[in-house]
Formats: structure tokens, sequence, C-alpha cells
């Protein structure tokens, strides 16, 4: 059985345009298999459905067209068991801020029905999880905003759900604190078996954690992988940088006089970026004929396109028209 | 329903609302101005006028004397002042029936549309709690102050009244059996109906403020029906109450299916967003 499974996934909001009624597609079609215990991540930048795609997931939201099933259950014919079992942490991660941070969690344990005696021992749990035992009986105004946030993880966590959908769970975290969040998101899934469903701009996160990417424009998605594939896309658009223990022209010459397509050059660095169409086939020969011509070549290293290179250059060349506006007629 | 989740969400509003400087001086504040200031500015003075100024034949219409001899002893062998007296008290004991409207104006707008503006709702909407528990659970959490400053209102307003007004009619005059079933059933049935319409409107509107301003034009008509109850029961009596009683009941019904229908979780996601 699949965690999360989309078939034609839609969402249309009703919306007023100049004065008119008019339709926003926000998601369009959206089909997901996501396997038990998976990190996903869904990235997208503003506006492109991904808050919308898990508030439709985690059975707040009701599909306009197609369906979607958490663990087998219907997110509209069973919405309220879809709810028990998810975790949501929202965009914006509001605390009740006159109450403590255990009021907090205590209040959103019993609306979970968290069995009483239970609620104690797992807020002590999560407390600790995420480093805030100091700060369990401070009224959450009080707290930064990455501990908030924390808190705000916490909570979405308190009913022990298999599958959580986090919305930029990091985004307000100092280094320190995404780290700890990351580490346990990573323990999570793979000790518990529980499936993550992340929502974030933070593709270095996306790119450490995810065991497949989602990248969604305009609520269609526009590609899908595990971070090797997605980074595959361009893999032909990777670099060559070698570097050597002492600079000169000669080097320089070498490369321009053989015609490569040179990138950077970098006497300061000693070092010189090319492009090569046949990385394997390529690089020995250079290799060679660099040891050939005694050039104090020490280190060779290929710089293949990242997550985000990969991602700017999809949403960017994505140049579908927004025709999801329909006006009534 | 599920009564844990309900008294949970209960739990949690009246715990906000204790740590809300704004909402615990509506709740405590205007009752406490209501119980001292209106007997204070309105009974006193005519107590500190002098008896000699109340002289004369001049009597109340026929209407007055009826409305208050059907339910006031000895109310024609009482002087000229002290029937003033009585009678403001009871114009003025409208007065303090008027905070089981205000107070949930404060409340209801303050636990539902101010939940949406701090975005706390989310995590509401995001758990199991279906949106009967939630619309039920509002209601209880607004109700419980507003019946609390009733209950304060009305007690110091007896208390100064009766100090005021014994040494002229040689009786204590609240609680009686009409106060006593204002206080009790008719100012709680007001209160729910006026919680009722506040969540209505707060479902509607994307601030506190809209909702006050709205729901401040909306609950006033309110007041006509304490009047409408009062002035049944002085004419007709307790038959008369008591089908004025089953008509708020059915109102209360009523508003609480149409509250229900309205607050949609869908709807109330999108108007924090």
């Amino acid at each position: 059985m699949l965690a999360v499974e989309t078939r034609n996934l839609t969402k249309d909001y009703d919306i007023k345009k100049e004065g008119k009624r008019a339709h926003l597609r926000a998601v369009d079609g959206l089909d997901l298999a996501i396997e038990k215990s998976e990190i996903y991540s869904l990235l997208g930048p503003n506006g492109s459905g991904k808050t919308t795609t898990s508030r439709l997931l985690a059975g707040i939201l009701r599909p306009s067209v197609g369906g979607a099933r958490i663990l087998g259950l219907d997110v509209v014919d069973d919405a309220s068991q879809v709810r028990s079992i998810v975790g949501l942490l929202t965009e914006t991660p509001a605390l009740y801020e006159r109450l403590t941070v255990r009021q907090n969690l205590t209040f959103i344990a019993n609306l979970y029905d968290v069995p009483k005696e239970e609620i104690k021992p797992r807020i002590e749990e999560l407390i600790d999880l995420f480093d805030l035992p100091e700060k369990i009986d401070l009224p959450a105004g009080s707290l930064s905003k990455g501990m908030r946030q924390k808190v705000a993880i916490a909570r979405s966590m308190i009913h022990d759900p298999p599958v959580i959908f986090l919305d930029e769970p990091t985004a307000s975290l100092a280094p320190e604190s995404a780290k700890v969040v990351r580490d346990q998101i990573l323990k999570l899934s793979k000790l518990e078996k529980r499936t993550f469903f992340l929502c974030t701009h933070n593709l270095f996160e996306a790119e450490r954690l995810s065991t497949r990417v989602g990248i969604i424009n305009h609520g269609k998605l526009i590609s899908e992988g595990t971070p090797n594939q997605l980074r595959d896309l361009k893999k032909d658009e990777t670099t060559t940088v070698f570097k050597f223990a002492v600079w000169n022209d000669v080097i320089k010459n070498f490369f321009q006089e053989r015609n490569y397509d040179v990138l950077d050059i970098n006497p300061e660095r000693k070092s010189i970026s090319i492009f090569i169409k046949e990385i394997e086939k390529e690089t020995p020969t250079i290799i060679d004929e660099l040891i050939k011509q005694n050039l104090p070549m020490f280190e060779v290293r290929h710089e293949y396109p990242t997550l985000e290179r990969v991602y700017l250059e999809l949403v960017m060349s994505e140049n579908l028209p927004r025709n999801q506006e329909e006006e009534e007629s | 329903m599920k009564w844990r989740r309900i008294w949970a969400l209960v739990k949690k509003d009246l715990m906000e609302f204790t740590k809300s400087k704004y909402v615990l001086s509506a709740i405590i504040g205007i009752p406490l101005l209501f119980a001292v200031l209106i007997p204070v500015t309105t009974l006193l003075p005519i107590a500190k006028i002098n008896p000699a100024e109340f002289e004369g034949d001049d009597t109340f219409p026929s209407f007055i004397n009826n409305l208050f001899a059907s339910s006031v002893d000895d109310w024609a062998s009482l002087n000229m002042q002290a029937q003033t007296l009585i009678m403001m008290a009871y114009l003025m004991f409208v007065m303090v029936l008027m905070l089981p409207i205000i107070i949930p104006a404060v409340t209801a707008s303050e636990t539902i549309v101010g939940e949406k503006e701090r975005k706390t709702m989310e995590a509401i909407l995001a758990s199991p709690i279906t949106e009967t528990e939630i619309v039920f659970a509002k209601i209880i959490s607004s109700l419980i102050p507003s019946f609390f400053a009733t209950f304060i209102a009305a007690t110091g307003f007896t208390i100064i009244t009766d100090i005021l007004v014994y040494p002229f009619i040689g009786q204590i005059l609240f609680p009686d059996f009409l106060s006593l079933i204002f206080v009790l059933v008719f100012g709680p049935m007001i209160s729910i109906i006026s919680v009722e319409l506040m969540i209505m409107i707060s479902t509607k509107v994307k601030s506190v403020r809209d909702s006050y301003q709205i729901g401040s034009l909306v609950v006033l008509p309110l007041i006509f029906l304490i009047l409408a109850g009062m002035l049944s029961f002085f004419f007709n009596s307790i038959a008369t109450l008591i089908g004025g009683v089953a008509v708020m009941v059915v109102i209360i019904v009523i508003l609480f299916k149409l509250a229900t229908n309205i607050f949609n979780r869908e709807k109330a996601i999108i108007k924090m967003t």
C-alpha cells in the first residue's frame, strides 16, 4: 500500500478578478505515488501549488477533480480518518502565544484523541527530540521564531502520525537547529518508517534529505525523480576543473590551442574550468597530454550540475501560458 | 460529537481569555461598571432628592401603575419617590441584561476571527475535530465568560440597588422572581443567541474589527427580546414567559444548525490565506 497516492489531483479556487468571478487552478492534474518511509520533497516557486497540495493531502481541502489516498484512505470519503493519521506543519506555524509550550502541545494532543496517559511522555519525548526541554513551561509568545518553528514541528507529530506533511520545516531555523530537524526527519524515516512530504524552497535540504523530489510549477508536476536522476537531466552541463601547482600561460595556451570550451580561468587559484561533451572519454586523454607536457596538474574535479541549477532551469524554462483562469460565462 | 475534543477547545479558549488583558477587562470591567455605575448614577440621585419634592397629587399613568402593581407588593401604598426608584431600578436592570448580548460580541469575535487572524485555526482544522464540534465548543467557550459576567453584574447591581432602595420600601427589591428568571433563564438564552449570531458573523469576516462592527449592529436588536420578555411577563405572567422561552429554544436550535452549516473547514482555510 502506498503512503500517498494521487490521481489527477486538481484544485480550483473561486477568485474575483477585475470585478468578475473566475477560477484559479492551484493544483493541476497531479499524479503522485509515494512509498512508505520515503522522504518526498515538493519543490516549486511561491504560488506554485505546494501548500494547496499538502492541504489537499491532509484532508483539509477537497479536490475539485481527481482524488488522493493516504495509506489507502480517501481524502474526501475518509477525511476525518486521514486527518487523524497525518501530521501537518502549516506554512505559518502559528502557536497560541499566551499558552505555554506544554499547553499548546496538550491541547493538540487532546484534539487528536491521544490517550491521556500517553500525552505527558509523548510531549517529553518530542521536547527532547527537538532540544526544547528548558522552554516547555514558557509562553510560546516568548520564544524565538526558530524555537516556535520547532514547537510547531513537534505539534505536528504529537499524535505519532505515520505520514507527515511539513511545509517549509526549516525556513526560520538557525543552521544548527535546522540540522537537528533534518537529522530527526532522517531518523524517523529510517528507523520508524514514517513517510515525510516536504514542501520547500530549500534545495540543499531537498537534495540531502529526499529519496525523491518533485518539481511543481503553475500547479503541474514538471519533473520528478531521485536527486541524482534530476541532476542527470543536466548531466551534459558538467564542468571539469583542472588545478595546477604553478600557474603560467603555457597552461592557458594548452587549453585554448586545443579549442576546449573554456568557462573560467583563475590564475589566483591556479585553475581552469572547461566544458567537455564526453567526460568519460575525453578527461583521461587531457590528463595524459598534460602529464606529457610536464604541466604541474595535481587535481581534476568534475562539477556536476546541482539540484538548484536543474530546478532553476526547469522552472525558468517552463513557459506555460497561465490559461488556468477561465472566466465564468 | 466527542466531548473530549470539545472540552479541549473550550479549556484552551478559556485559558486564552484569562491571559488576555483585553478580554479579561471586558469580562470583569464591564460587569463591574454596570453593577456599580448604573445604580449609582441613576438611583442615587433620585434617592437624594428631598422627599418633599415628590409630594402632591401627581401619579404615574394607569398603565404603569397596572404594570408594577402586578409584580411589586403594596405598589399602591408606596410613595411617589419609592415608586420612581422601583421603576428606575427595573429599567436599569434591563441594562444589566444587555451584558449577555455585549460580552459574546467580544469573546466570540476573539475566539473565531482571532484564531483566523493569528492563523492558529489551521492546526485545529487539520485535526480530526468536526465542524459541529468546533462550533459547539466555540459557543460554550464564548458563553461561559458571558454567564460569569452577567452573574457578577447582576449580583453587584442587586446589592447596590437594595442598599439604595430598601430605606424607601422597607423590603429588598432584588432578587425577585422576575430578576431570577431573567438572570438564570432569559439571560443565558439571549447569550446563546448572541453567541450563535456572532459565530455566524465571525465565519464570514476576516478581521476582529469587522466582526465587532458588524456584530454589534446585528446583536443589538436582541435587546428587544429582553424588553419583550419583560413586558410580556408584566402583562401576561408565567404562561407568556414559558411561551417566550419555547420560542427562544427554537431560535437557538435553528441558529445552531445555521452556524454549523455556515462554518466550513475549506472556506475557513481559504479565508485565512
